[in-house]
């Protein structure tokens, strides 16, 4: 029995060590719910706060009771008094009933007033409106502004300007989730789903599909990059413009323009003036993203190599055939896509 | 076949004695179903639980390729519904409600005994078959609430989700009809003086977690129905480009499957107020209350379903609907939790294990509770559903909640089942390496939810700050495995050669502990009288409390009284044994796989039989038309009203959820549908013909059921003939009126308004079709010699049947025929 004490003496304090390194800073946890980079995120926050704190009296109440209980009528301590044969107490049960009603109360205002607070009917004046669209397993962006900008798996917005996202879904349910720029909302299949909020630092956001779409549900995710006012004016106009200048004959990334323009890449994907396809992520700019294949692997020669080599091999289930390209076929194509800056 | 039932040898015969294998397979007692259901449930939990581990370990780094994507997906899959499904449920409804509700209330056997051992089988086959699609290309894949459209054939075109389908109609079946018989037995059978208020507070929580049952469980079989439909003949109940809506399956799925959980959570809550009281020797505190909330939560959990839904981007005037609701729920789950502390306030406490898992439930189910007031704000939600956060969440609910409180009755009632006592030293282990491993493996999820981890996800990248407590939670879940395994282990050797268990070894209050362990196959020789709450604490101690004191100052546990060890003073009847629901249950299952392999052959073979089978199964019935087994013959609860009336009310009245889904998607749907003919194609004046044979029918079979009541039984035949015939002039219109809207280019797949007219009104076809064969079948036993004025039952109930199906038509004749012209409707 001693030995046994030992044992979960010890696995107690492991426990709370573990909690301990869980509870440090927020800085190593990109996707982290609490740290506030929009107002729908703050709201969200100040209400979660409030309810654990109530959440974790109540707790401490019932626990401390209940302690206490065991440790004075538990047999083992001391000499057992008879037992009590109480069945009720008007008092006590008014109490029980009433103390929770109230702190639901509590809770329940500041809910129903951030309901409607973070769900405009209307998008609110001088919003920055984007489509989304997803994909089994991308994330397709669309600028409703002058831009017309259409992108993939990485999103830019600026600070300071309401934003206001139309989610479509083109197969499946999913759900956009920017953790630290506020809540989820699923992107459903024929109908119209809104998410507003205003972000307020700039920096880089991971985001994630957030409702099982299919095998690679776990690889659909993207980037939201908050920019000021005046980067996000420069970025949409590089993305305004089309791709460069056309690559110089004789270089690799020319060579790779006519295998991609030769090839079945063009049935789905987009390049601004070189081919039509919607069915995959477009392309024009890809080379001005940091990451690919939904924003699961950073976007270098190799990493795109190898997904044109075999893309089930990165994301299982996906749609995009494996093509046979190799050799100079394949280092021409990658040096052409990874040119469109 | 009819054999009639012997009178058992006057000495007791402990329940699990002789019979054999054919003796088990045949069984219709209640106590020995119970123990089929829960060695089942036992070795699926097993199979649950190493599925658990399997993700747990992929989950152990990120980018981790130990498994693939597709069989973590699979993995997710199973072990929800295996959990929920295949173990939840059937241990506290098929196991220990079933070995013990019967006992505490006083009663011989449930009200159906054929029915529950039905029950187990169909259950049996349900588990088999969702296995099975291993063999035909993997388990299914989607997740236990398989959220449309993902499911549909397009983006799963395998069979695994025809499997899963089909194995959860078949539960849905087996629950459906272990709840009918449970309802009917607490409401009917209980011993004389056991009124509602007396009953035991485990009973209480039983007779509203069936009531639940009945009325939640046709939201998901008319959800998989559609589902069945739009995979098998191509409607599009849930295909957006036809204008209809996913959404919808999760509202049915959801309609059903938030009062599921309160299906899984009462119990436990009926369970561990049972435990309570007894190891702190003291009474229930606030018995009134303790009843209130828990019909107060059954009441409120058919208004949350959309608690679930948040981020469907409801609007926010649902959502806050939702979110009141949701938050209701709080006020009478916390009376049950300071309750039970209240309870344990004052008393003497034993620390045997079973009361651990009791205490341990309070706390664990409470921190479960609070985190489910956070997704009650629906805003908060929105950070929280999906994720980590929510895993916990309800991992501290079912498990924390319900499994803590199945462990503590599994120690606390397989004395009582086995008739041999646990090892406390292996229980105690056991415990806290199970609170070890359970707070440890899901603790950590709020902070992984807080950091943002989506749940089923089969793999998560490097840097995002998880890996640390993912490997702290794969390290607690093989410790939490491995408490399992001693509970095996202790399950085992203590059944095999533990020591005896007394009648009464925990100081009972309840009257199971007033037969031996384990009880003889009749349960009670004679019929008990109950005087109060805590029916045997009153037995063995009497009124006044002296005798308690005494008896607590001595430390001893008083014999069971001289009443309840007497001899019986009548013959006993006990149920006789069939083997039909094995055998309907084996057809049922050929007739399932051959659906599902497209095998016709062998599914033509199960329906023949399984026919011949419930046909044998109506003709065996021993005392067929007459006073049913009961204890007590007075039948001090019944009402007047024989059992299997009370049982056909039960089914009628889950029947109206099933219609009114129906017609609800109709409702919801005919607004939104386009292209095709649409409503417009009805023809009011023929179908209001047939609805006129049809409501003259009911008027035949009130003068057919008058006849019989006269003993008039040539007038009854006359009269049941002009009911079959109205009933088949209604069906032959209902033919003629499908095969015109044929010709006019109206099938079941063209538009929303085919899938749903035709899902709704072929569905009622075929119930008037199964009410003129019931018909004709009484016609055919009116042959039988002893047909006469002793069988208006049957009549009857064939009547009310009938009934039933008429009144329905009238609501859908409404709805569909005469409003349709109505702007809007």
């Amino acid at each position: 029995m001693k030995r046994a004490r030992s044992i979960f003496a010890s696995a107690a304090i492991f426990v709370l060590a573990a909690l301990l390194q869980g509870c440090g800073g927020g800085e190593q946890h990109p996707l982290n719910t609490i740290t506030t980079k929009s107002d729908f995120a703050r709201w969200i926050t100040n209400l979660f706060v409030e309810i654990t704190v109530l959440d974790l009296l109540v707790l401490a109440a019932v626990l401390i009771t209940f302690i206490l209980a065991i440790f004075f009528f538990s047999t083992r301590v001391g000499n057992p008094a008879p037992p009590s044969t109480t069945t009720s107490d008007l008092r006590v049960e008014i109490a029980y009933t009433l103390i929770p009603a109230l702190i639901i109360i509590a809770i329940l205002v500041p809910t129903v007033r951030t309901i409607f607070r973070s769900q405009p009917y209307l998008p609110p004046k001088g919003s920055l409106q984007i489509e989304v669209v997803a994909h089994q397993w991308w994330w397709d962006f669309s600028y409703m502004d002058s831009s017309h900008i259409n992108t993939a798996n990485e999103l830019h917005i600026p600070t300071g300007v309401p934003i206001r996202l139309n989610l479509e879904s083109n197969d499946v349910i999913h759900s956009f989730w920017v953790p630290q720029l506020g809540g989820k909302r699923d992107v459903v299949p024929g109908q119209a789903n809104e998410l507003t909020f205003t972000a307020s630092v700039p920096g880089e956001y991971l985001g994630e599909c957030a409702e099982f779409c299919g095998e690679s549900h776990a690889n659909m995710r993207f980037r939201v990059f908050v920019q000021t006012p005046e980067q996000f004016a420069a970025w949409e106009k590089a993305q305004e413009a089309p791709p460069g200048t056309i690559p110089a004959s004789e270089t690799a990334a020319a060579e790779g323009q006519k295998v991609f323009e030769n090839s079945p890449c063009t049935t789905c994907h987009t390049i601004s003036g070189v081919s039509k396809g919607y069915i995959g992520p477009n392309l024009t700019h890809f080379g001005s993203r940091t990451t690919m294949a939904g924003g699961i692997e950073q976007n270098d020669p190799h990493n795109v190599a190898e997904w044109i080599t075999d893309p089930n091999q990165v994301k299982p289930g996906v749609y995009m055939p494996a093509l046979g390209l190799r050799g100079t076929q394949l280092n021409d194509l990658v040096a052409y896509l990874e040119s469109l800056k | 076949m009819a054999a009639q039932p012997k009178p058992l040898p006057l000495e007791p015969r402990n329940y699990l004695k002789g019979g054999g294998l054919i003796g088990w397979l045949t069984t219709v007692d209640h106590k020995r179903v119970a123990v089929l259901y829960g060695v089942t449930a036992l070795f699926l939990l097993g199979i649950g639980g190493l599925e658990a581990l399997v993700m747990r370990l992929q989950l152990w780094e990120p980018n981790n390729h130990l498994i693939s994507a597709h069989f973590y997906n699979e993995m997710f899959t199973m072990h929800g519904t295996t959990m929920i499904f295949l173990v939840l449920m059937p241990l506290e409804l098929g196991f220990f409600t079933n070995f013990v509700m019967p006992l505490q209330i006083g009663a011989r056997d449930v009200a159906f005994p054929r029915l529950n051992a039905l029950s187990f089988w169909i259950f049996l086959v349900g588990a088999v078959l969702m296995h099975l699609s291993w063999i035909w290309g993997g388990f299914p894949n989607r997740g236990w609430f398989g959220y449309a459209n993902l499911t549909e054939s397009y983006y799963s075109p395998g069979l695994n989700i025809d499997f899963w389908d089909i194995s959860l109609l078949i539960l849905g079946v087996s629950t459906l009809l272990t709840a009918i018989n449970f309802f009917v037995t607490m409401v009917m059978m209980r011993a004389k003086g056991m009124s509602y208020m007396r009953m035991t507070l485990f009973c209480w929580a039983m007779l509203v977690t069936v009531i639940l049952v009945l009325l939640a469980f046709p939201a998901l079989t008319v959800g998989l129905l559609f589902l069945l439909l739009d995979r098998f003949f191509g409607t599009h109940f849930y295909i957006a480009a036809y204008g209809a809506t996913p959404i919808l399956w999760q509202h049915l799925f959801w309609l059903f499957g938030h009062p599921e959980v309160y299906i899984l959570a009462l119990p436990s809550f009926g369970i561990i107020s049972e435990i309570v009281p007894v190891f702190s020797r003291k009474p229930l505190f606030g018995y009134p209350m303790m009843v209130y909330s828990i019909i107060l939560i059954g009441f409120l959990s058919y208004g949350v379903w959309g608690h679930h839904m948040f981020a469907t981007g409801m609007g926010p005037v649902a959502d806050s609907a939702f979110a009141i609701t949701s938050m209701l729920i709080a006020i009478p789950t916390g009376i049950k939790i300071f309750s039970w502390i209240a309870t344990v306030w004052g008393g003497s406490l034993r620390m045997k294990t079973a009361f651990y898992f009791a205490l341990a439930m309070i706390v664990e189910f409470t921190i479960g509770g609070l985190s489910g007031i956070m997704h009650a704000s629906a805003p908060v939600d929105l950070q929280q559903t999906d994720s980590y956060f929510v895993v916990a969440h309800f991992h501290y609910v079912l498990f924390g909640g319900v499994m803590f409180a199945l462990l503590g009755a599994i120690y606390y009632w397989w004395p009582k089942v086995t008739g041999k006592m646990l090892s406390e030293k292996l229980g105690k282990w056991q415990f806290w390496l199970t609170i070890i491993g359970f707070n440890g493996t899901f603790f950590p999820m709020h902070w992984l939810g807080t950091w943002g981890m989506p749940r089923r996800v089969y793999t998560y990248g490097a840097g995002l700050g998880w890996t640390g407590l993912n490997q702290f939670e794969t390290v607690c879940a093989f410790i939490l495995g491995f408490s399992f395994l001693l509970m095996y282990i202790n399950l085992v050797l203590s059944t095999a050669r533990g020591e005896d268990a007394p009648a009464d070894p925990w100081d009972g209050r309840t009257l199971e502990w007033a037969v031996s362990s384990p009880p003889p196959e009749y349960n009670f020789a004679n019929p008990v009288e109950v005087e109060g709450r805590d029916a045997y604490w009153l037995m063995k101690y009497g009124r006044g409390g002296a005798r308690e004191a005494q008896m607590f100052a001595e430390g001893k546990i008083p014999p069971v009284p001289q009443n309840m060890q007497a001899p019986p003073e009548k013959p006993i009847h006990v149920p006789t044994p069939s083997i039909f629901p094995l055998l309907i249950a084996g057809c049922l299952f050929m007739v399932a796989i051959g659906l599902l392999i497209g095998w016709w052959r062998i599914m033509e073979i199960g329906g023949g039989t399984m026919f011949i089978c419930i046909v044998g199964m109506c003709l065996e019935y021993p005392k067929w038309g007459e006073k049913s087994h009961n204890l007590d013959e007075e039948a001090p609860h019944s009402l007047g009203i024989d059992l299997r009336k009370a049982g056909l009310w039960t089914f009628l009245g889950s029947e109206c959820v099933f219609f009114a889904s129906l017609i609800a998607t109709y409702v919801v749907y005919k607004s939104r549908n386009f292209g095709g003919p649409g409503a417009s194609i009805l023809e009011i004046p023929l179908t209001s013909g047939s609805t006129f044979a049809l409501l003259m029918s009911s008027l035949m079979m009130v003068l057919a059921l008058h006849s019989i009541e006269q003993g008039r039984v040539k007038w009854m035949r006359f009269w049941l003939v002009c009911t079959m015939a109205l009933g088949c002039v209604f069906l032959g219109v209902e033919a003629f009126e499908f095969l015109g809207f044929f010709q006019k280019g109206l099938a079941m797949q063209t538009d929303l308004f085919g899938q749903c007219f035709y899902t709704l009104v072929g569905t009622h076809g075929v119930h008037v079709t199964i009410g003129v064969i019931w018909l004709g079948s009484i016609l055919a036993s009116s042959f039988r010699k002893n047909f006469g004025k002793s069988k208006a039952l049957s009549v009857e109930m064939v009547g009310l049947y009938w009934h039933f199906v008429d009144i329905v038509w009238v609501v859908i004749f409404t709805l569909v025929y005469l409003m349709q012209q109505v702007k809007g409707a």
